[in-house]
């Protein structure tokens, strides 16, 4: 199963990921709190994802790596 | 010249402020300012520089004081509650006519507010950053590539006047990537005669001080402060004019709404209102001369911030009651859109239009 993983260090809660995503499978994580103090992006539902990297090509911290 | 690379505002505002010759760097980490400070933790060692956390904001000033009173080209790096802890060291290095960098890179508040961007701190970096009778010079980027040359120009500013100079970025522009040319090193600096470097027996001691207990003694100070404070005035004031040569509706906009104010200019010009924009580049000194030239030509200006309404009061200083001066403006960390604005522009079109009937 394709899936994303947020490094939560460079995520900076910009949601460009949650923009692009064909799937609308990544949202920012209200319940969660990063060092820097911003909600980062998570997937919501693996199944949806389709390992397509819009996500990753997008993020401007290079922060999503796609596994598929 | 240097070659193009894709920055974070918070890296390439770092990055040039090494290549002004920046080998100082006192800091405490707090979002959405990090990054600069990461990033110098990372060159400055490499530059046979200082980067040093402090412990707080308040060690890191007081260290930007030292620095600065013996000639270093010091900075400092903050966001808005670590600027308003700032405050008291800002104050005694205007008293002391010690150069410095200060970054704000502004977030939503009062108290500890949120980590979004805002604009928020301008009353603060323009009337009241500490105690007294002082201003800073604030200078007021809306793009990467400016975040780095504003703070390239800082430098020069600061030691050319001796006063502290303020960059007021917001968390947009610090977080945001975007293509920049970065600045070539710069190898000619002022010279600071006034310096605590020693006198090595051959020359009377320099003495850096904000203490005057005889008031007469105090007041002259303040008043050659003041004569300084006028020629910047004079000659440093810096902002940009788009549109405004016929515009009817003038908005005034700095660093990032300014460009939010910019598209929906070029909207409300599509949908035929003829609308301008001048963006202050220096916040103080405030550019009055653009504004009043404008106040000749155009019928109302609508002042567009990150708050609740700070700017608009000098923008209706300067225009004096000539013609109406409206704000828009979204707080804590939200952004106001280029469509919502021209929303307000539309309406300041209808009743310019029913005001002629």
């Amino acid at each position: 199963m394709p899936r994303i993983i947020v490094d939560e260090h460079y995520c900076k809660g910009c949601s460009l990921c949650v923009e692009v995503c064909p799937r609308d499978c990544i949202a920012l994580d209200p319940d969660k709190i990063t060092d820097k103090g911003y909600h980062p992006a998570v997937l919501t539902d693996e199944s949806l994802c389709t390992g397509c990297t819009n996500c990753a090509l997008m993020c401007p911290e290079v922060a999503i790596t796609v596994e598929r | 010249m240097s070659e193009k690379v894709l920055m974070k505002g918070n890296e390439a505002l770092a990055e040039a402020a090494i290549r002004a010759g920046c080998r100082s760097f006192f800091g405490y980490p707090i979002t959405p300012q990090t990054e600069v400070a990461a990033y110098m933790a990372k060159r400055m060692p490499k530059e046979g520089g200082i980067y040093l956390q402090a412990e707080s904001e308040v060690a890191a000033i007081n260290m930007v004081y030292g620095a600065s009173a013996a000639g270093a080209r010091v900075m400092t790096s903050s966001s808005s509650p670590g600027i308003s802890l700032k405050g008291e060291g800002i104050s005694y290095m205007a008293g002391a006519d010690l150069p410095g960098v200060i970054i704000n890179v502004q977030r939503g508040g009062p108290g500890l507010g949120g980590i979004q961007p805002s604009q928020a701190d301008y009353f603060q970096a323009t009337k009241a950053t500490g105690h007294g009778d002082f201003h800073l010079i604030v200078l007021a980027p809306s793009t990467v590539q400016e975040m780095a040359d504003t703070v390239y120009d800082a430098f020069d500013l600061a030691d050319t006047y001796r006063t502290p100079v303020m960059i007021l970025a917001d968390g947009m522009l610090g977080q945001m990537m975007e293509p920049v040319v970065l600045p070539e090193r710069k190898t000619e600096f002022t010279p600071k005669p006034w310096a605590v470097t020693g006198t090595k027996g051959k020359r009377p001691h320099n003495v850096i001080t904000s203490l005057h207990l005889q008031p007469e003694d105090l007041e002259r100070t303040n008043i050659e402060r003041y004569e300084r404070y006028d020629r910047i005035k004079a000659t440093e004031q810096r902002a940009e004019e788009y549109l405004t040569e016929d515009a009817d509706i003038v908005l005034v906009a700095f660093g990032a709404t300014s460009r939010i104010a910019r598209s929906a200019v070029n909207k409300a010009r599509a949908a035929g209102i003829k609308a301008g924009l001048i963006r202050p580049i220096t916040l103080w000194p405030f550019p009055t001369d653009a504004i009043n030239r404008a106040a000749e030509t155009a019928s109302a200006f609508l002042t567009v911030e990150m708050n609740m309404g700070q700017m608009v009061e000098d923008v209706r200083l300067t225009v004096c009651g000539k013609k109406p001066v409206e704000f828009f403006g979204r707080a804590g960390g939200i952004i106001p859109t280029p469509a919502e604005t021209l929303t307000v522009i539309e309406r300041i079109a209808a009743d310019l239009a029913g005001g002629a009937n």
